[in-house]
């Protein structure tokens, strides 16, 4: 067996030489005309009936070469470099191709590497395949979120799962240290990372001890913390830091790619060192975020109706109003992560897949074209004896050559064009800081520009000239014209699909900055403070340090308002509570239900003047009120309309929570209505709202607070000045100052960056189907020289010569953008969930996209139509 | 007089493979003794009679050897190998149930 495969590789490597052949053709030969001469032949009529006999020797030798297992790999290599003679015999075509498909395969390559980690790339955990999200959905908080006092129960009864955990959420921590630092510290179970299948690079896990309350302050650093505070020393762990003032040992380092289930940002682990019978006693206790692995063979279906007994258990501690509104949530932790990314992923994807179809579709096309010209040369070499699958395999090579060769070009311009991306992509798209081209994303190019090859080269490949095509005068290009007319208005088509997908979101994208906000963002500076839960640890000193600042800066340079809040408008994070926690007395509560929920700020007197929110009724909130003993609230109009229709709101006197013991729930009195302001973000709902006062007294009070400055000069004066009075107050205190024009900007820079890739797409696109367009219609002139030279002479007009190109052009643009119509129309649907005030079948975007459509092709036709009508006659008829 | 074109595809391969079980033997010799136990049907068109050998030694099932011929001239012999007897024996089997699978349909078509 060895022997036979050796000597298989042998002729694989060498094959036979040719004079092997011969000579045993030679003896052939000479056997027959032996015989023949004893059949009594003359020798020389035996020989010549030998050859006779034996037919073409040079057939049976290239026969005889062509059984050679590597035959294959001869002709290949014959083909790239009739392919290579070809591209350097024309290189303006072949730059054309190739710059075609670098723009098609580079674009594709690109938005590739962004959406592979958002739609297929494994999570960075061990089997993250069986890694689900686990928990209550709640009107409030539509992600899903455990309860102390279920959670437990539920740990201890489960049967879904291998193993389920948790984390309570990352919190701002201080490493108080020679060099303090603001990190972010997650406070996770011990069973967190087994559970996500992750193991410290160096060090260990927490142990079951470490998890209890009061038990030794361990750590685990992130990778980042590890390289820019201790330069990647393996000595890291044992080390003692102080984090809020502990003295806590680093017990081990998280590997480089880790990251929270939930994507917060972790500089620390901490373990969350519940008092486990507390939290079970607690109902329903604090939010926690729950993780579980299925246990193998089990479906996230069959996990969800297993838990369904503890879900009802859980519904039993919740608060009556949610009872009907919270549900059961099971999903995969990658369904958790890119809820709100992955339907952009996916439109994405899909339009630059378009962009690429338009561009293989246009080399096709060019290929078409050239090929009509090279009818002749076809033709003899099949005359020559070429067959058909060696023409097709030869033209194929071709297109592999140019399609590798776009690849390579597209892999560079994917680079290029994802550091366009990342440099114009707003902070805070996680997804995008870990796209990066690496082995698989090139083998998804090389995958690309393979199907490319195929695509470009098997049209052009399936032909065979015929012989009519040696005589020089020939009309059989029509076949390719039909094709290539095809190929025009799929290209039409498609980048109508991709036109009107960025005229809807640039028309949404429009609305969404358009809008009225409800308040003036103008000359506002805020500033975000946070204070340390070491140096400020009770609500007095909380409160006291804020006042002091507030002398501070009250009366400073140019400003003219000065405001303490905890949130701001119009997005972002505001504290809410539920519709039916807000209660009037004499009136029932609410029969069933949440009433959905509410939004509510701490604000000082001044919020409504310095943001310019209009009172619809009363004063709002009165310096002297600061220092009162009583309760006071200003309630939205929306709210107002929904608690008092069709009374005075004013002077009206209501609790804010519900429910809860009368000690708690102090009487509020309603001192003003204020217009409604947008408060879910830019395209987000509105939710009805309320402002309490932040009086002078230290229950209004807690760590954090948004400072809102009026100013009348230039933000830069205002921001540094409150830097350095912060600074003499607390020169440790983290400050984030920003206007809120900045504020609001960042809000819409997320639809900003998608509308201008999906622009640059449908741009792409267009300038590809014009080219191709253009292409086809200087072909058609090109090759009709003649024809409009006759019907000139017999009499046509300019008027009809132009009317003949026009209407050749406009066969392929009308159908073109009709289907492209129909098309749209049936694709836009998708689009609706990011459309902000468009409807997906607007009908002006559409006619406007159509018309435009039209005019752009139009416009490509206009050269070759002028060429036209300069036909010279006399010159066009002569030639040929 | 059928062609060798006529032959099914493949049937010529099978014949080759028949031939060499008594002896190791040359082109010529092969051409010679199958057209001799075909009674002259088969005139094997000496043209593709030798790229099927070649494909079939490619194919490791005959090796071939330089041998000194009966006139004493040197040629070119052809001897089955051990998987190409393994495959002449599939091969048959096959060719006997088609031929009997042909035979059927002519007998009660």
């Amino acid at each position: 067996m060895l022997n036979e495969f050796l000597a298989r590789l042998r002729f694989f490597i060498s094959g036979k030489s040719y004079g092997e052949v011969d000579e045993e053709v030679r003896f052939h030969l000479d056997q027959q005309t032996e015989a023949n001469i004893g059949a009594g032949m003359s020798r020389e009529e035996a020989r010549r009936q030998a050859a006779i006999a034996f037919g073409g020797v040079e057939r049976a030798r290239e026969q005889c070469r062509e059984e050679r297992p590597g035959y294959w790999l001869e002709t290949f290599v014959q083909d790239a470099r009739y392919a290579v003679r070809g591209v350097r015999r024309n290189p303006a075509f072949s730059l054309t191709v190739v710059l075609t498909l670098m723009l098609g395969i580079g674009s594709t390559t690109a938005v590739f590497s962004v959406v592979d980690p958002i739609l297929f790339r494994s999570l960075p955990y061990g089997d993250s395949s069986r890694l689900v999200s686990v928990g209550l959905v709640a009107p409030i908080e539509p992600q899903e979120f455990m309860l102390g006092g279920s959670y437990y129960e539920w740990q201890d009864n489960q049967k879904p799962f291998t193993a389920l955990t948790s984390e309570i959420g990352t919190q701002p921590c201080d490493l108080t240290e020679s060099n303090p630092a603001r990190l972010d510290c997650a406070r996770v179970e011990g069973n967190f990372l087994p559970t996500l299948g992750v193991s410290p690079v160096i060090g260990r896990n927490f142990t079951a001890n470490e998890d209890r309350p009061n038990g030794p302050r361990v750590a685990l650093i992130s990778y980042g913390l590890w390289l820019s505070r201790f330069h990647l020393d393996p000595g890291v762990v044992g080390k003692l830091i102080r984090i809020d003032g502990h003295t806590t040992e680093i017990i081990g380092v998280l590997p480089k790619d880790f990251e929270m289930p939930r994507l917060q940002a972790a500089d620390v682990l901490l373990p969350q060192a519940l008092y486990v019978a507390a939290e079970r006693r607690a109902d329903p206790g604090h939010p926690m975020w729950a993780f579980a692995r299925l246990k193998p063979g089990v479906s996230i279906e069959q996990a969800k109706a297993e838990l369904e007994p503890l879900f009802e258990y859980s519904l039993r501690l919740a608060p009556a109003p949610f009872r009907k509104e919270v549900h059961l949530q099971v999903r995969s932790l990658r369904d958790r992560q890119v809820h709100d990314v992955r339907l952009a992923a996916w439109v994405l994807l899909g339009l630059v897949m378009a962009v690429l179809l338009i561009a293989c579709a246009n080399v096709t096309s060019l290929l078409l074209a050239r090929g009509a010209s090279r009818e002749k040369e076809l033709a003899v070499r099949s005359a020559l004896g070429a067959s058909r699958m060696r023409l097709a395999r030869q033209a194929l090579t071709e297109s592999f050559t140019l399609s590798v060769a776009g690849g390579v070009a597209g892999c560079l311009f994917a680079g290029l064009l994802l550091r366009l991306f990342i440099a114009m992509a707003p902070d805070g798209m996680p997804f995008l800081s870990k796209a990066r081209i690496d082995p698989r994303i090139l083998a998804f190019a090389l995958a690309t520009s393979l199907l490319c090859a195929v695509f470009i080269g098997l049209l052009p490949g399936m032909r065979k000239a015929g012989a009519e095509a040696l005589t020089g005068r020939t009309r059989t290009t029509m076949r390719h014209a039909v094709l290539r007319r095809g190929l025009v208005i799929a290209q039409i088509a498609v980048s109508m699909v991709l036109l009107a997908g960025g005229a809807l979101l640039a028309h949404s994208f429009w609305n969404l900055e358009k809008q009225s906000l409800g308040m003036n963002a103008e000359n506002i500076v805020t500033a975000a403070i946070s204070l340390g839960q070491t140096s400020y640890p009770t609500a007095e000193s909380q409160m006291a340090f804020f006042q002091r600042l507030e002398r501070n800066l009250r009366y400073g340079p140019g400003i003219t308002q000065f405001v303490i809040s905890d949130s701001l408008p119009p997005g972002g994070y505001h504290r809410d509570t539920i519709y039916a926690a807000l209660r009037v007395d004499g009136r029932p509560a609410l029969a069933s239900g949440t009433g959905g929920p509410v939004a509510y700020r701490w604000v000082t007197p001044e919020y409504f003047r310095a943001l310019q929110i209009p009172m619809v009724q009363g004063e709002g909130f009165m310096d002297e009120e600061l220092t009162s003993n009583d309760h006071f609230v200003v309630l939205s109009k929306s709210l107002a309309d929904r608690i008092f229709p069709e009374q005075n709101a004013l002077g009206q006197r209501l609790h804010l929570a519900g429910g809860a013991p009368a000690a708690n729930d102090p009487t509020y009195t309603v001192v003003g209505v204020a217009a409604d302001v947008k408060n879910g973000g830019l395209a987000g709902g509105e939710e009805p709202e309320y402002y309490r006062l932040r009086r002078q007294r230290a229950e209004d009070w807690d760590r954090s607070s948004v400072l809102i400055l009026k100013t009348t000069l230039p933000p830069d004066a205002t921001e540094s000045w409150i830097r350095s009075q912060a600074a003499l107050l607390d020169p440790t205190v983290p400050v984030d100052i920003k206007t809120l024009s900045e504020g609001v900007g960042k809000m819409a820079d997320r639809p900003r960056f998608e509308t201008l890739l999906v622009g640059f797409f449908a741009f792409t696109g267009l300038v590809l189907a014009v080219i191709g367009l253009y292409g086809v219609i200087s072909f058609f002139v090109v090759q009709r020289t003649q024809e409009i030279g006759i019907r000139m002479a017999v009499g046509a007009s300019r008027a009809d010569i132009l009317r003949l190109v026009l209407g050749n052009a406009l066969r392929l643009i009308v159908p073109g953008v009709c289907l492209g119509l129909v098309l749209a129309m049936a694709l836009s649907r998708v689009l609706e969930s990011l459309l902000f005030n468009v409807a997906p079948h607007d009908p002006v975007t559409f006619a406007g996209v159509a018309g435009l459509l039209i005019l752009v092709a139009l416009l490509a036709t206009l050269i070759p139509a002028s060429s036209a009508i300069r036909v010279n006659p006399t010159v066009a008829l002569r030639c040929d | 007089m059928p062609q060798p074109t006529d032959l099914l595809q493949g049937t010529l391969d099978l014949l080759i493979l028949r031939t060499l079980v008594p002896e190791p033997m040359h082109g010529w010799g092969i051409a010679q003794r199958i057209q001799q136990a075909s009674q002259e049907v088969f005139q094997i068109g000496q043209g593709s009679l030798y790229p099927a050998l070649h494909r079939l030694e490619y194919k490791g099932w005959i090796q071939a050897d330089w041998k000194a011929s009966e006139n004493n001239r040197k040629a070119k012999y052809y001897a089955l190998t051990r998987t190409g007897k393994k495959q002449l024996e599939a091969e048959i089997e096959s060719w006997d149930r088609l031929a009997g699978a042909v035979a059927l349909v002519l007998e009660q078509a």
